[in-house]
Formats: structure tokens, sequence, C-alpha cells
């Protein structure tokens, strides 16, 4: 009687696994990230010269090169740079006008990459860190047709300024700049190159250093020293050096930005002007919009930040006697604004984004020439959050003399990408999302409060438990016209199967969990796994000084509940639905465990030390030169649906189950040899190691550890007679190899790990597999029944693939079929090659890029698992290693089901009489 | 006076129909048949017993013969699911081990037999049944049960081949709980 039930999911542990083509598209979601575009590395660009059509290009902060289809968002295509890049990273991205390359300068290679595809057309690496990349606008007359060439300054010992040919990447020149002097940044005008580099004086203020090549042959023209005075304290108070205009310009202004000073390259006179205090607060920052073209008129903009408002000053240069002066002002408006350049031939525009309106005025002239007002920009904020623009890029168009339309995509102080044409927002890309750090599942706290009141019902007496539950479902009656409103449409949607399943009230399933991801730049953002389309709140919760770094860690201590905390501050508790602080913080209460003795270990000068009430218990220190590379314990909330392995022949062989394992890895950076641990974290003790030497250490070692069993992978080195290749260990953890055997402590109530100490009987298998995992995770359900799948992350191909365990189970027979028991179990014989099956991989078509962590939550149904991957791209799945063998699967045809009912009920009355009528005649008509 | 004539016979008709005759249960279920219809296998019946009895009437046998027959018979009734087991046998064995439905009503059939058979054991023999022959039908009512406890333990076999019997330790591997382990040990990210 009891088999069958133990059987079932042993047995369907053995079937393959796989993504089926109808839930393919519609149970996972992914967003294509890049992360957080710069103002500096973003324009639209016509991929081709022909056609009008226009792409945004970005090379974001993260390091990611994309193109946006400005019509609905979707990377048409993406490079990843420079993997692990940070805001601190210089990246550069430049296009040349008519051009179908977009050349892109990040780390120390310059790379050009065709507009439309986004194919490699070149790349060279530059000695030292690339410190500018711009696209020489020549119109030399022998090459006009052909690529343009790009120059590049490169820092590191010997600054050297190159210029590349356009269509090969090929050095044509190169100059050294000589001395001291920190390279800065390139610029070009229609004759010349100049190169300009930061002079530290004694005082150590900074000098700008401007010098002049000549674009063909690249020798130096001149070479002369900006008088800046004592205003240089730090390259970030320059402005702008502007690049390829009709007459390139350097600004800057004093720390304290009371003063703005204009250069036009290639002259030594500096024009100065005073920037006027607005309400006698500090301006904060002061940017320079200028066109990019060379043929446009030589006019800039610079825009003015205080704390609560900004406005904009129009300045024109007067290329004839090489003065600077101020043509209007754009008032003074509350708030943040971005303001954004265009051209039209040679006409320039500039657009100028505030949270209340977009509005266009030309260059030459203050009018206004398109207004647009803006209602929101449809992305979640938090509460009584201003969501403001923060940098802007727009394409104009032009007819006549006014501006027709204006497409700008503005960064939003939220971290969303949008896309604002005529003032309403078109699409929002959530590319905070792109630098989450970590992230939890949370059930809602809808259905948490329901759990809490159904208890409240169990703990009271039974006549207040009724009259709560009477008032509770009084209550409940409020929304029962609703309910009976919405009834046909239920109807008649689940008649045809379009049911999409409902919100998250009404989430039967716990698909619909909440997903709070903390991002680098210190917000927390929710998205509701089972609706992932919309972010459900957004709200920034640690205010980080630029350059700090913040390592939060998300958890969900209750159900409802999201608690961020990280090194700095304790522990904050957010509602999951809403995102509203909540004002107690209620101490974590794991009932379970209220009579077990607390251990608390912690990773401690390289090794770990554990302590009881503050007294030191246990130690452990790797052996000299080696280094802990991670500890995963088991996790705490582990379920585990049978204490034993029911073999084929119906007997056990019981898992060494205890709550307190973790797996340590350790590598030996000089031996090349990793160490992995099992270790009892309450005694301390050692259950299971093993070493293994030719490790390549820089490569990424993934472990896991759930229930009673281990893995790990890594890169084994070629060695000997065995080749380099990637490894996959799997270890499982018995209380005694002989069936029927529980072990020394066979069937006590309790135990304690400090007193007695038992030891496992571990069975390994080692495989090979074709890629090198970066990490993994396991698959998680409610009650454990469901068997396991091992998800691991394949960095090389951008994917993530859900191993089922029967594969890698460690009992699997070497060298000899299985034998009918071992059938039974679903067992197969061993071979030491696993390649990733097509269907294991969990992403199908999609690209997965960058996932750095992937983590998993059960659902309310037991076949069923959540998985979450963040890094760059979000990606997340509903996952059923045992198949959904509790849930109606989309195949499932509710309307042949409820047509064949219909036909049963209408042939029963169709032909009740008609036998009616033959038994009648059958006594009546004799012969 | 005496011109109170009796009644004039019924005509042939009313005797037809209602002669008793007619006592056959209707065929089919709940549809009565016509008022003087009689069945055709009554008909037959009846003729066929006239017939025989026309032909050889039969000599009554003497109570001494009736019991020896009556024993005999119920010998024959009792040794009858003994003679099914065979079959019964291979039949379970063809059906398979695995849970079906058909090898499930196929061992649902063989446990309901004996079962039924045993609790019907009375009115089973009871026509057989006489003052004279009670003590030996003891003897014949032991070998009955006897014989469908037989059926009974080819029904138990089939089932524990089936894997149903929790007689193994994985049967009682749910009621069996994990340890608690008296510490708990927490990992605080230093």
């Amino acid at each position: 009687m009891f088999l069958p039930l133990i059987a079932v999911p042993l047995l369907l542990a053995g079937s393959a696994l796989a993504v089926f083509t109808d839930e393919a598209w519609n149970v996972d979601y992914h967003y294509a990230l890049l992360g957080h575009p710069k103002q500096s590395t973003s324009f639209f660009h016509q991929p081709n010269p022909s056609s009008r059509a226009s792409l945004i290009f970005t090379l974001s902060e993260e390091g990611v090169l994309g193109a946006i289809n400005p019509r609905d968002g979707a990377v048409v295509w993406r490079q990843v740079l420079l993997p692990g890049a940070s805001a601190h990273n210089a990246s550069f991205l430049r296009a040349g006008e008519g051009q179908d390359v977009v050349i892109s300068g990040i780390g120390s290679q310059v790379a050009a990459w065709s507009a439309g595809d986004g194919r490699q057309a070149w790349s060279l690496d530059v000695n030292g860190p690339v410190e500018d990349v711009e696209i020489l606008e020549l119109v030399d007359g022998k090459d006009a047709s052909g690529a343009k060439d790009a120059v590049a300054l490169s820092g590191g010992d010997h600054p050297l300024v190159q210029r590349l040919d356009g269509a090969t990447g090929a050095v044509k020149w190169q100059h050294q700049l000589g001395g001291t002097d920190a390279p800065y940044q390139v610029s070009a005008s229609t004759t010349e190159v100049f190169a300009i580099s930061l002079h530290k004086t004694i005082l150590g203020y900074l000098k700008l250093k401007v010098t002049s090549l000549d674009p063909v042959t690249g020798h130096k023209t001149d070479e002369h020293m900006l008088s800046s005075e004592n205003e240089l304290a730090t390259a970030e108070t320059i402005v702008t050096v502007g690049a390829n205009s009709a007459s390139p310009i350097i600004a800057w202004t004093d720390s304290a930005h009371s003063v703005l000073k204009v250069n036009i390259m290639g002259t030594k006179g500096i024009s100065s002007f005073e920037i006027e205090k607005h309400d006698g607060q500090a301006v904060e920052r002061v940017e320079l919009h200028a066109p990019y073209h060379l043929n446009s008129l030589s006019h800039f903009l610079v825009h003015y930040q205080t704390a609560t408002s900004h406005w904009a000053e129009v300045f024109h240069v007067d290329l004839k006697n090489g003065k600077v002066g101020k043509a209007y002002s754009l008032p003074k408006l509350s708030g943040r604004g971005a303001f954004s350049t265009s051209t039209s031939d040679a006409n320039v525009y500039f657009t100028r984004v505030t949270r209340n309106e977009v509005m266009t005025v030309s260059s030459a002239s203050h009018g206004i020439l398109g207004r647009w007002s803006v209602d929101g920009f449809n992305v979640a904020a938090g509460e009584g959050e201003e969501i403001e623009p923060i940098h802007a890029v727009s394409d104009v168009s032009v007819r006549g003399d006014t501006v027709s339309a204006v497409r700008s995509a503005v960064l939003l102080s939220t971290g969303d990408w949008v896309l604002l044409r005529d003032g309403s927002p078109v699409w929002d890309r959530p590319e905070m999302l792109a630098s989450t750090v970590s992230a939890t599942f949370a059930s809602p706290a809808e259905m948490e409060t329901l759990v809490q009141q159904l208890e409240a019902e169990a703990h009271s007496n039974p006549i207040q438990a009724y009259i709560h539950r009477v008032s509770r479902h009084l209550h409940d009656l409020q929304r029962l016209p609703s309910f009976i409103l919405s009834l046909p449409q239920k109807i008649v949607q689940g008649f045809l199967g379009t049911s999409a399943d409902g919100g998250i009230a009404t989430d039967s399933f716990g698909f619909h969990q909440i997903i709070a991801c903390a991002t680098k730049d210190g917000r927390l953002v929710a998205v509701d796994a089972g609706n992932p389309d919309k972010v459900l709140w957004n709200q920034q919760v640690a205010d980080l000084q630029p350059g700090q770094i913040w390592q939060p860690s998300v958890s969900s201590p209750r159900g409802g509940v999201i608690e961020i905390s990280s090194k700095a501050s304790a522990g904050v508790q957010y509602n999951a639905s809403s995102g509203e602080q909540l004002a107690s913080i209620l101490p974590i209460d794991l009932a379970a465990d209220q009579t077990a003795q607390e251990v608390k270990y912690t990773m401690h000068d390289g090794g770990l030390e554990a302590t009881v009430d503050s007294s030191t218990t246990w130690h452990f220190m790797p052996t000299s030169g080696e280094r802990i590379v991670s500890l995963v314990p088991r996790p705490v909330n582990d379920p585990v649906a049978s204490i034993g392995k029911v073999l084929g022949d119906r007997r056990v062989l019981y898992k060494y189950l205890d709550p307190n394992l973790a797996l340590l890895v350790t590598a030996n950076d000089a031996a090349r040899a990793a160490t992995f641990y099992v270790l009892n974290t309450v005694s301390g003790a050692i259950l299971y190691s093993n070493v293994h030497s030719g490790v390549d250490v820089s490569s990424p070692i993934a472990s896991m550890l759930s229930e009673n069993w281990f893995t790990y992978s890594f890169t084994a080195e070629a060695l000997g007679d065995s080749p380099k290749g990637h490894q996959l260990v799997v270890g499982e953890l018995f209380e005694s190899l002989v069936a029927n055997d529980r072990g020394l402590l066979s069937s006590t109530a309790n135990y304690s790990s400090m007193q007695t100490g038992t030891e496992p009987f571990t069975l390994t298998k080692i495989y090979q597999i074709p890629e090198a995992v970066s990490k993994m995770a396991v698959t998680r359900t409610r009650q454990g029944i469901t068997s396991r799948q091992l998800l691991a992350v394949l960095a090389d191909s951008s994917a993530v693939v859900g191993i089922p365990y029967g594969v890698l189970d460690p009992r699997r027979p070497i060298n000899r079929d299985p034998s009918k028991d071992e059938q039974a179990e679903g067992l197969v014989r061993y071979s030491p090659v696993i390649d990733f099956d097509p269907k294991w991989y969990l992403n199908h078509q999609r690209e997965v890029v960058g996932v750095k962590d992937v983590i998993t939550s059960p659902a309310l149904l037991e076949s069923t698992s959540l998985l979450f991957a963040y890094g760059l791209d979000i990606f997340g799945t509903r996952l059923s290693p045992s198949f959904s063998f509790d849930v109606l699967g989309k195949d499932f045809n509710k309307f042949q089901m409820l047509a064949t009912v219909a036909a049963l009920a209408v042939a029963t009355f169709v032909v009740a009489p008609l036998v009616m009528r033959k038994q009648v005649n059958s006594r009546w008509q004799f012969m | 006076m005496a011109g109170q004539l009796p009644p004039p016979p019924p005509p042939q008709w009313v005797l037809d129909l209602t002669s008793t005759t007619t006592p056959s249960k209707p065929k089919s279920g709940s549809i009565p048949d016509p008022p003087g219809f009689t069945s055709t296998t009554a008909l037959t019946t009846k003729q066929s017993k006239s017939s025989s009895k026309a032909i050889t009437p039969r000599k009554q046998p003497s109570p001494d013969e009736m019991d020896t027959l009556k024993l005999k018979k119920a010998w024959e009734l009792a040794l009858a699911p003994a003679k099914q087991l065979p079959m019964n046998a291979i039949g379970m064995y063809m059906s398979g081990n695995s849970l079906q439905i058909f090898s499930i009503m196929m061992v649902f059939m063989l446990f309901k037999g004996p079962i039924t058979a045993v609790l019907n054991i009375q009115s089973t023999f009871q026509r057989l049944e006489t003052e004279t022959n009670r003590t030996q039908m003891l003897g014949v009512k032991a070998a009955f049960v006897g014989c469908n406890l037989l059926a009974l333990a080819l029904g138990l076999w089939k089932v524990n081949g089936m894997g149903l019997l929790p007689t193994t330790r994985s049967d009682w591997l749910a009621w069996e709980t994990a340890r608690e382990p008296l510490e708990r040990a927490y990992y605080v990210p230093s």
C-alpha cells in the first residue's frame, strides 16, 4: 500500500526532463538588460546611413554595449565588453556621421562594431587603459567614401595618441605624449587633433596641457598650457572637453561652481562667465551639451543643477574672432532636468526633459519649438518619491520651422530607462535590475494576512473563533459584487482555456511570489514572479555616496516581509506587497528550533570560528597556503519528505540527514589544488573531505549542498594522461551502506552532535561536463517529495541548465548494467561524461547573459519550484522536476472535455426513449 | 322457480386470460408482460414435461438413495472452488504484477468470490442437507471452507506479488521520523 506512494517520485526521477514547447515563452520571463546607460555613451544613430530608422546605442556602466530599438525598447544586439565593469570604468562609444559602425573603447580595447547587427569589425588592444576615443571627421578628399578613422588616447606608462584605420583598425600613426602628465582626452577639429593632458603643478593644482597634432602625419604642431590658475583641484570639475564640433571647446569650473571658464581649443584665450546664484543654493553640477557634428552650428548649452532646481544657458561661439558669447538662458525650473542635444543639418536643438514637460528649443533663439506635458513616466517608485530625469538623449523630427515630434530616451532617478514620445512614455526598461546584488523570494502580504487570521482562529476558543470567522466572512462579502461581475468573464476564459492565473490575492498555486532585488545603487525593487512584466515597487532604501559600495543581503524572515541588512546597518523590514517600511522589527522566530541550542559560526581571519553563547567552541583553519573559496551551509528551510531511499527490493537505505552540514571549499593557489570539506557545523567535525590536484583555481568553483547530498564542479588542468576538462562531483551521505540499517543512533528521537559523533558513509561519483559551471543551485519544493534538479549556470554559453538528480546519482552502477532492482529505482549504468541534453536548457532560445546567482523557492504546489536568476540579465521560470503531477497542463483541453460530457448527455436523452420503445416492443411483438 | 339457472360457464378466452399459467417472471425488468401472455419457455417446459411424463413415468428414489445423491452433489459443490484454483492461478500469473485496472479488478474478484461463498455457506448447502446426513455434511462444509481459503491464499500471494502487503521496511518508512538535533548552527556573515 505504501510503496507506490514513495516510489512515485523515484520512478519519475529517472525519466527525462524537458522544457515543454507550450510552456516556453509562457512560464518563463527574461529581461535582456544593459545596465545603467551613461549620458556620454548613449545616442541615437542610424545604423544604415541610407535609411532614416535609427537605433539607440549605449555603452552602459556595466560594460555592456547594446543597440535598442526605439520603437519597443527591445534589444537589437548587445555585447558584453567588460564583465563586472562598474561606473568607475571609463568607457567611450562613438559613431561617425553616416557610418555603419560604432567604435567603443573600454578597458584597454578599442573595437568597432557593425551598428546593424553587432558583429565586430575589428578590435585593437592598446597599451594601457583607453582614456578616450574619437572619430576623425576629416574630409581628406582621398578616402571620403570609406570608413572614418578613429583616434584613440591610451594611458599607462607611455601615453599614446593613435590614429586607427576605420576599416581595419590598423594603426596609421602614433604619437607619444612625453612627460609625466596624465592623458585626459583627445579631440578633433577639421584641421587638427588635440590631445589634452593634465599637468600637475607643484601646489597640487591641475593645469590643462593642449597638444595639437597634425591629423595626417601625427606630428606635433603646437603645445601650450592653459592658465587655469588655481581653479582645477581635481579633474572632476572639468566640465567638458568638447569633441568633434566645428570648434571644440574646453570648459571647466572651480570647485565651488562659481565661475565657468571656456577655451576654444587651439586658441589661448579663456572666456570667463560668472555662474549666478539662485536662491543661495550651491550649484551641484554643471554639464555642457554640445552638438557632435562638424558641420553643425557651434552653439552649446550649459546646464546648472542645484539641489532643488535647474536652469541652463546657451552660448554661441564666434568662429571668426574666437569669442564665446552668451546667447540666451532657459528659465529656472524646480526639480531636476535633463538636457539633450540633437542636430538636423546645421541646426542644433536642445531638448529639455523635466518631471512635468518635454520641450525643444533651437540653439539660435529661445523660442520654444515644441512643448509636451508629461503626465507621468509610468514607472513604479517609492511612496512620496519624485521621479526625476537624470539624463536623456533625444531624436528630433523637424518639419519646416517647428519640431513635429521628439523622442527622448530618459534615464530616471528610479533606474528605469524610458522613452518619451512627445511627452508620453512608450516603453520602459528596468535597467536598475541589471545591477542586482542580492535577491529573495517572499510570499505576498495579502496571502499572509489570511494565514494569520486562520492561525488566530485556530488558537482562540471555539466561540471567539466562530465569531471571528463569521465577521471575516461578512467582511469578505464586500467583494461579492465585483466577484459576480467578473464571473462571466472567468467562466468564458475557463471555457476557452485562456484563463491566465489571477492576481496576487487569488493565487492558489503560489506562483505569484514577490522577488525583492537589492541593487548596487541602493534601491530595493520588487517584481511579481507570476506577472513579471511590471515592477511592483521600487524604493530607495540606502543613501549611498558616489563610489560607496553597498553589500546588502535580502531575505524573507516571515511570509509577507522582506528584510534587508548590510554590513553598515541592522536589518530593516518591508512589506512585501507594498514596499512600506515596517515600523517594528520583529525578531526572527524559528519556532521549530526554540529548544535547540544555537551555535553561530562565521568567517574569521581566513578560517571559521563557531561560538555558543559567546564562547568559542571550534575553529577551522585551512592549512597554510589555502584560502577559503566558498562556504555553503545546508539551507535552513530544506524539507525532506523521506528519511531513506527505497531500494528496488523495497529495503531502505537511510539518508544521513543533519541540518548542521556545510560544504567548505578551499583552494591552494601555489599547489593548484582544491579541497572540499563537509563539516558538521555544531561540532566542527569533518565528515568528508577530498583533495583534487591540478585544479585551475582561477576559474570558478561552484558548490552546493542540499538534503543529504553535495555537489561541486571545478576545472581540472591537463595533468599527465588526463586532459583538461570540467568536472562535476556528486556525493551522497548515508547513515549506513547496509540496507535497513539506521546506523549507530538507530531510531533515537534526538541527538547531540557534541556528544555523539556519527560519521556518514559517503558515495561519490565524478562526471566530466562539457562546460564550466559558475554557480549552482537546487530546486526546492514545499515538502521535498518531488525529485530534485541541480541548476547550473553556464557562463560561457549564457545559459542555465537543470540537471535531473537521476543523472547525477552516485549509486549508478559502474561497468555493468543495472540489475532489475536498480532499474526499478531508475538507476542507469554509470557513464563518465554527462552531455547537457538540449532539453535541460531552461532558457531554451533565450540568451541569459551575466548570471551571478540563482535563487529558488517552493510554490504552493508540491510539483513546482520557482527559479530566479540575476546578474546582468533577469531570468525566471517555473520548474516541475517530476512533471506537473498536481496541476493540469496547458495541453489539457477543457473545451474537449466539456464537449464530450455534453455530447454524452445529449446522446443519453436521445437514446433513452428509443431503448424504452424497443423494450416495450420486444414484449408486445411476439414473432 | 327452477328458473334459477347456474351461471353460464365463462367463455374460453376468459379462461385463457385468467388462467394462472403465467407465473413466469417477466423477462425484462420493470415492463410487465401483456395480460394472457404465456412465455414460450413456460409453454415448452410444460409440453416437454407432459411429453416425458407420457413416455416414462419416473420412479421416485428411496430416502437412502436420495441421501447418497445429495451427499454426492454436496461434495461436488464443496470441491468446485478447488477445481477453479489452477485456472485462477494461471490467470493471476498472466495478469502481471503491475498496478493496472485489469489486474486490480481480477484481484478484487479473487477476494470477493471466496469470502461471499464462505458467508453464504448455509444457503449453498441448505437444499442438500437433511436430518440424516447432517454429520456428514459438516465434513463437506469444512472442505468447502478449506477450498475457499486456498483461493484466498492465492489472492494473498498475488497481492504480495504486487507489492501491496506492508511486509518490508520501506512500507513503514513514513512512520519513522528524522532524529531531531539538539543543536542548530547558523552561519553569520562576518
